[in-house]
């Protein structure tokens, strides 16, 4: 390989300069002028002429580029001009419902938390953090392909709820404000250009960059309310008459939670008031600038905005600073140096649930008294929280630097890229809140990525009719991340908010045994943890593209990429990609007044996938894996390091080689009716190939799973953009419409070594056929009323069933209920997705209201099910245990399911069964805006034109939602199908705004 | 070649030339591409090459052990619960293991009967038996007598696994060696058999493994691993160690003649592991027994006196909140909790410690007061078992609930018992009487008389009761005495079927049942028939 690259190089050096030495003499006066000539040039009337010379290279996404260019604003682009209006924060939140084939999930509404982006399907599994992240699409800001949190920070956490860290969504960097479009890229010879990052697709951000002409700036601001939510309260009245139906039924000498029994007890049996607390109409606001400025051959932009985003409960908020520049310049006619630099800074005020408390210390006090549903009593509590600190910061920074250089028919662009993102958290609890100990943790945390991409292409005029482009390119890009994470327990006092150690190394004239000791006595008891992995990845491609005339493109890519967390014998991977576009109106319809565009497509690509871990690379290892679940982390052994096999996470052999997505996809795109209706039809077949997956092994080996390649997955699937000015009338009624609308299916299609099934971490089957984010339950047929009914010994896990227990299906009719009568049913992934957006514009009013739907995703109710499984839950005193202050109170649709006896060994309220899968499907009015341009009203117009925009809009966010689901919200779902009404709801907000552009 | 061909300026030369350099140099060529080194793991290549690695390979063995025999406080539940002597505040999991509803729906019972916790220490013992030796060679600190402790205390490791495995669940798959990256599936192999092999390896181990390390035993003498014995002391198995656990598997196996001569020897030499600077074995007097005074408190801190034992120190950042009986028993005012999760009964307690002098439990008739060394507000409802509690740094009481104490299997108490036992069940009461009295000797508990007719076995299970409360032996030692009594009464109800004792042990009762997911993942493992 290395060679392959020197004569790369020496091929790249001979372009410039081989040439230009054989004739070297004979233009050497000539060249004298020229410089002159460069120099005296008026470049603003050249490049008027020839809006070419100077334009300014941006992406590379040339197909893409055309189809934007062509649908002006659909096709799978979010409508950057209805979006700028809505008060949303993050990346994820702009384009939920707007963009066909992409699934958002924004399981929690407490500002700037994670949330996912799945595009076309799942290319893995679903049953842990980890795996969502691996699901992730590339996300490019100006071509820097984002670099996000690593989850091998999990490796460290005992619950996976967030990650360890600020665990800040880095996707709310972006102000909508500045953005120019956003874009998904499915298309497999686009992403096979963007290579191995993009293996799970890739959104393409570009914001409005440095231009020139005349001077241009652009001032947003808004301000509005997130409102509390209207909520029925309850208190221990009310739970004492729930759970009498139990104690009545099966336990009438049972006596209740402690908590319980006492109904003269204010704060479990007073007024029901903690929702004054909980609960609050929160201001949020932004202001944003924006200057556009300077001449043609010298031009930047620069960004700034503020923004306070806030949660309608519990005092959650994110403010967010954002500073961007950019800046284009031309030195010479034929070399353009372009610059942008992005960074943002996130704040994160975050809840002060007991849960995520508890996940975060790993360490659950009693919890025999929960949180009184009292305002009076949570006041005393919230006094408590207040002596907190919780720090969330987390700072990005990334940019380019890009050169391009015309010579001759050769383009050549070198640019380098970097991303750095920044996590830093203190958080500390008084010891009034810990039962006694004061807590704190410390973070530190970064990611970053540097990469450098060159690029020559060149095009060949055959003749007038047949044109080639070749390009070639190369990329260098390696990440780094890191963390540096201490948890302490235990301080002196509550006042002493800093874990440190004596930094002396002698007390009274001897050695201090106390020296940099973390363990010393009278200080905080502290765990510390650093990690840290490196990963490389180089690529060289070649492309050439063929086109005839307008009617017909034929292209072809081959690249080969090496990834540093391969194994070593399959680092280097040759992947190809080909793509023919075919102009069916100019060949077949020519004359057709009614069709103005048709386009058919095709599409085929293979993209390598990195690994996140560099386990993989490693092969057969050793780690030090001494702890067990409920304490994973536990060093080594007599105070010294231990390190064996990785018997807990699972065997790592050899012959694990990379895996890969293949796709097709075939668009046909047609506009019609002067352009006025605009439709586009995708299908796509994807094969995400070679997958690893852990697999089942005999225990008796100290391992439970052993990694293995070969896990296909297939996503197959329909999108439909629909884009239409149904009524257009100048200076009447103006109503123009885009809806999207995509169907997925996706399949488990192999498991490595060719088996059908397997039971995945005992809790989860994979088959064949089936879906992966499938789920395994025991169906629920109702309740055995007596012991009569049973069918005579029907065993549950060899415990004989009783009266008050649940009737499961006995499928395989052996009249033992066991993991075999499990069937995989429901699907934690919508079927459908979409969105319908409509803008309606009369005179200088325009109305924008936004639809987004998802359908035939499942939920597990686990909320429901440790309500009914009261006497578990209690009893356990673990993570699941808990009850926050929000879960007093009762839910219009809840549903009522049976009552069985609570106590039972069989554990009748478990979640493993369709007792509690219910239809997550939602129809949510996302947002309806109103607007009012002032500038075109004569006022403005007198004041001489310099004000180009003048506009007040009012917006209304999250306005309704359609659902049968019985929870707050369908989507507050964990990323595992879990509901468990633990995350804060996603409020309603309202908020005017302003734009003005001078 | 046109004109603007020609248009090559001296400008654009220099600054393409720039471009390519800075391309050039800052690349990296591919071979640096590929050398990125995980600093999280140690591969195949870089470990099995130092000291260091020996040593880290080894202690992990040791780890893997502590982690099999505590998490979820396995030890606890499998010994102290069925039958046992304690009773359940709310937990229903817990309920279900007293009650002998072993295959109950609850997740710590579906963890803790999956015993691939076992065979990872079993296979890391296999893999440091098999790969050790490389390191001799190569690192010439480590010699081979180094490496010949280092692979006996692996073999020690391995057989102490097997009798676990085997006490727990009757006939267990066994593997001899790692098998590495080669997942066979192997059906449970008779009890017999296995124990015959952990024998075999602790006999042939115990020649090699000296009494102390780091000090002067001549078996191994000088520093071990750049550190002395008061060190090492309680945290890695000794002669006496092996000796121990062989005379425990002979116990089980009812092989009571090589029970007695195993347990005779660690009597007889339990003072060569005395010296070099540590504390020594002692019987233990009430303050180091349950008041964590320094020195010989085997719970609270690496002593000599664990014999047989996984410590936790908290100096060494090991305190941890599941794995220790204190989350089980503990409550206010020892540490911020509400109720225990498990209690003894103050009827059962009454009834266990009999005698007035008792230092352990005894209630004063005169003035009513009572010794709280084992139970705390003994005339509640819910009295606390207090006899363990290491709270953090070896406090007795705190608000930090991260306990240190030591998963303790043996100490010279316990196996004087069993030499008690060992020798009764042989009929030399005299030896039987004499280790009786000695194991009891500082609990201020009127001596066995010789000529009592007080049935000596039952006095000595009786001991071990009152004794060995909380340290994970109750049902065990019901298994051994009812194998001892044979007693043809009715011991337990199945679905309402009356039992023997020695019916319930051929039904396969004695055994727990193993997890679900064992079978899923070795479909030849076949479900302990009495839980079918």
């Amino acid at each position: 390989m290395v060679k392959i690259y020197t004569s790369f190089c020496i091929a790249l050096f001979l372009s410039v300069f081989g040439s230009q030495f054989l004739f070297a003499y004979g233009i050497s006066i000539a060249r004298m002028n020229e410089k002159y000539l460069v120099l005296q040039q008026d470049t603003t009337l050249k490049s008027k002429k020839d809006p070419s010379t100077f334009s300014v290279k941006t992406d590379t996404i040339g197909q893409m580029v055309r189809a934007l260019q062509k649908f002006k604003t659909i096709r799978d682009t979010v409508n950057i001009h209805s979006a700028s209006r809505v008060p949303n924060l993050s990346l994820q939140q702009i384009i939920k419902g707007n963009l066909a084939g992409v699934y958002v999930q924004e399981p929690n509404g407490e500002p700037g938390t994670e949330q996912s982006i799945i595009v076309q399907g799942a290319s893995g599994l679903l049953f842990n953090k980890k795996d969502i992240y691996a699901l992730q699409p590339a996300v490019y800001l100006n071509g820097v392909p984002l670099v996000a949190d690593n989850p091998f920070a999990f490796d460290i956490q005992k619950y996976d709820y967030n990650r360890i860290g600020p665990a800040t969504n880095l996707l709310s960097q972006i102000d909508i404000n500045n953005i120019q479009s956003i874009t998904v890229i499915k298309d497999p010879f686009e992403l096979a250009k963007l290579g191995p990052n993009a293996a799970n697709g890739a959104i393409y951000i570009t914001t409005k960059n440095a231009r020139g002409g005349i001077r241009d700036i652009s001032l947003n601001t808004y301000f509005g309310y997130v409102t509390a939510p209207q909520v029925n309260t309850v208190n221990g009245v009310y739970e004492n008459n729930f759970r009498n139906q139990f104690y009545k039924k099966f336990n009438p000498t049972g006596s209740p939670a402690s908590y319980l029994r006492d109904s003269t007890n204010v704060a479990y049996f007073g007024p029901s008031n903690w929702t004054d607390l909980y609960y609050q109409n929160t201001p949020t606001f932004s202001a944003d600038l924006g200057i556009t400025g300077g001449t043609e051959r010298a031009n930047f932009r620069f960004f700034g905005s503020g923004t306070k985003n806030a949660g309608n409960a519990d005092d959650t908020g994110l403010n967010r600073y954002n500073l961007f520049f950019g800046i284009n310049m031309a030195p010479f006619k034929w070399l353009t140096v372009s610059s942008t630099v992005n960074t943002a800074r996130l704040d994160r005020t975050r809840n002060k649930s007991l849960r995520d408390r508890f996940a975060e210390t790993r360490y659950i006090p009693d919890l025999s008294s929960p949180l009184s549903p009292n305002a009076s009593s949570y006041a005393a509590y919230l006094t408590e929280n207040d002596r907190n600190v919780d720090n969330n910061r987390s700072t990005v920074l990334n940019g380019n630097l890009s050169l391009t250089a015309k010579v001759n028919k050769f383009v050549i662009t070198t640019s380098g890229l970097f991303n750095y993102n920044e996590g830093i958290r203190d958080y500390f609890i008084p010891s009034t809140l810990l039962a006694g100990i004061s807590y704190i943790s410390n973070y530190f945390g970064y990611s970053q990525r540097v990469s450098i991409n060159n690029t020559v292409s060149y095009k060949y005029d055959i003749n007038k009719n047949h044109v080639v482009h070749f390009e070639l390119g190369q990329s260098l890009q390696g990440d780094t991340y890191k963390y540096n994470y201490a948890r302490a327990y235990n301080g002196p006092n509550d006042y002493v908010k800093l874990s440190f150690v004596d930094g002396n190394p002698t007390k009274d004239g001897a050695d201090n045994p106390d020296y940099l000791n973390v363990l010393a006595k009278n200080q905080f008891y502290v765990f510390r943890y650093i990690d840290k992995e490196r990963n490389n990845l180089m690529s060289f491609y070649g492309s050439a593209k063929y086109s005839y005339k307008t009617l017909l493109t034929l292209s072809a890519l081959l690249r080969r990429d090496g990834v540093s967390n391969g194994q070593p014998d399959s680092r280097w991977v040759t992947t190809p990609a080909f793509n023919a576009n075919f102009n069916l109106k100019e060949q077949f319809l020519n004359g057709n007044k009614a069709i103005n565009a048709l386009h058919l497509s095709a599409s085929w690509g293979r993209t390598l996938r990195v690994f996140q871990d560099d386990r993989f690379a490693a092969g057969p290892q050793y780690r030090s894996e001494n702890g067990w679940e409920e304490e994973p982390t536990i060093p080594g052994y007599g105070g010294l390091l231990g390190i064996n096999r990785p018997y807990n996470s699972g065997f790592i052999g050899y012959n694990i080689s990379l895996p890969f997505a293949d796709r097709t996809s075939v668009a046909l795109d047609a506009s019609f009716l002067n352009n006025r209706l605009n439709t586009a039809i995708t299908v796509y077949n994807r094969n995400d190939k070679n997958s690893v997956i852990g697999l089942p092994v005999p225990v008796e080996t100290g391992y439970s799973t052993e990694y293995k390649s070969g896990m296909d997955i297939n996503n197959k699937g329909i999108e439909l953009l629909v884009n239409g000015s149904v009524i257009q009338k100048n200076n009447g009624l103006n109503w123009n419409t885009g809806l999207n609308l995509s169907y997925n299916q996706n399949k488990l299609s192999a498991l490595p070594t060719g088996i059908n099934e397997l039971i995945y971490q005992n809790d989860n089957k994979l088959e064949v056929g089936k879906s992966v984010g499938s789920y395994w339950l025991y169906t629920n047929e109702g309740i055995y009323n007596s012991d009569a009914e049973v069918p005579t010994g029907r065993t549950f896990n060899g415990i004989p069933l009783k009266a008050g227990d649940p009737k499961w299906v006995d499928y395989n009719n052996d009249n033992k209920i066991d993991s075999k009568d499990k069937v995989l049913t429901g699907d934690r992934l919508p079927k459908f997705v979409g969105g319908w957006n409509n803008t309606l514009i009369y005179k200088n009013f325009d109305l924008n209201f936004n639809f987004i739907f998802a359908a035939g995703q499942k939920a597990i109710n686990q909320y429901e099910a440790t309500r009914y499984g009261f006497v578990n839950r209690e009893a356990g005193n673990d993570i699941n245990s808990v009850k926050e202050v929000s879960s007093w109170q009762s839910f219009d649709n809840e549903k009522n399911y049976p009552i069985y006896n609570p106590w039972s060994p069989v554990d009748p309220y478990r979640t493993d069964q369709d007792l509690f899968l219910e239809s997550a499907s939602y129809v949510k009015l996302r947002s309806v805006t109103l607007g009012y341009d002032f500038s075109k009203t004569s006022l403005f117009k007198k004041s001489g034109g310099k004000i180009r925009r003048a506009y007040v809009y009012a917006t209304a966010l999250n306005v309704f939602t359609l659902t049968d689901f019985s929870g707050v919200d369908p989507e507050l779902i964990n990323y595992n199908g879990i509901y468990d009404g633990a995350n804060i709801t996603i409020p309603r907000t309202f908020v005017l705004g302003f734009k003005l552009d001078l | 070649m046109n004109y603007s061909n020609n248009k090559i300026s001296i400008y654009r030369s220099v600054i393409l030339a720039l471009i390519f350099i800075v391309v050039g140099v800052n690349n990296f060529s591919c071979k640096k591409i590929e050398n990125v080194q995980s600093i999280r793991l140690a591969t195949e290549e870089t470990n099995w090459k130092t000291l260091e690695d020996a040593r880290a390979n080894l202690l992990s063995v040791y780890g893997l052990m502590r982690s099999a025999t505590v998490s979820d406080n396995t030890h606890w539940l499998m010994g102290d619960l069925r039958q046992g002597d304690f009773q359940i505040t709310n937990r229903a999991d817990l309920k279900s293991i007293v009650t002998g509803q072993l295959n109950a729906q609850y997740p710590v019972i579906n963890r803790i009967t999956n015993w691939r916790r076992f065979y990872a220490v079993v296979n890391a013992a296999s893999l440091f038996i098999e790969r050790s030796k490389q390191i001799i060679p190569l690192d010439s600190r480590y010699t081979q007598i180094n490496n010949n402790v280092d692979i006996a205390q692996a073999r020690i490791l391995r057989a102490f696994a097997y009798f676990y495995l085997v006490r727990i669940w009757g006939d267990v798959p066994l593997l001899i060696s790692s098998h590495d990256g080669d997942f066979i599936k192997l059906p449970r192999t008779s009890k017999e058999k296995v124990l015959q092999f952990a024998t075999a390896e602790l006999l042939t181990a115990a020649q090699v493994i000296p009494f102390k390390y780091g000090g002067d035993d001549p078996i191994l003498p000088g520093l071990y691993y750049g550190a002395g014995w008061a060190s090492w002391n309680g945290n890695i198995f000794t002669r006496l160690s092996a000796y121990i656990i062989l005379a425990h598997i002979a116990a089980w196996q009812g092989n009571y003649l090589d029970a007695a001569t195993y347990s005779k020897f660690v009597l007889d030499n339990y003072t060569k592991s005395n010296g070099s600077g540590s504390n020594g074995i002692v019987y233990l007097d009430m303050d180091a027994l349950t008041e964590n005074v320094n020195y010989y408190s085997p719970f609270a801190f690496k002593r000599a006196t664990v014999l047989v034992g996984f410590p936790f120190e908290a100096g060494n950042g090991l305190s941890t909140a599941n794995g220790h009986i204190e989350q089980l028993t503990l409550a206010s005012p020892f540490i911020p909790k509400a109720q225990p999760e498990m209690f003894v009964p103050k009827d059962s307690i009454l009834k266990i410690f009999t005698d007035p002098y008792d230092l352990r439990f005894s209630v004063n008739p005169a003035n009513g007061l009572y010794r709280t060394n084992y139970f705390y507000n003994f005339t509640s409802e819910q009295p606390i078992f207090n006899k363990i509690k290491v709270i953090y740094t070896a406090q007795t009481s705190g608000n930090l609930t991260l306990f240190s104490s030591t998963m303790l299997f043996s100490r010279i108490e316990e196996i004087t018992l069993l030499r008690a036992e060992a020798c009764a069940v042989l009929g030399q009461r005299d030896e039987a009487v004499s280790a009786l009295n000695k194991a009891a000797n500082l609990r201020g508990t009127t001596p066995f008389d010789i000529n009592s007719s007080t049935d000596l076995i039952d006095a000595i299970f009786q001991e071990r009761r009152r004794e060995l409360m909380g340290e994970g032996w109750r049902w065990y030692d019901i298994v051994r005495y009812n194998r001892i009594k044979n007693a043809s009464g009715i011991f337990i109800r199945k679905n309402g079927t009356p039992l023997t004792f020695k019916q319930f042990e051929n039904a396969g009762g004695v055994y727990w049942p193993v997890s679900q997911d064992v079978i899923n993942a070795n479909p030849s493992i076949v479900q302990n028939p009495y839980w079918q």
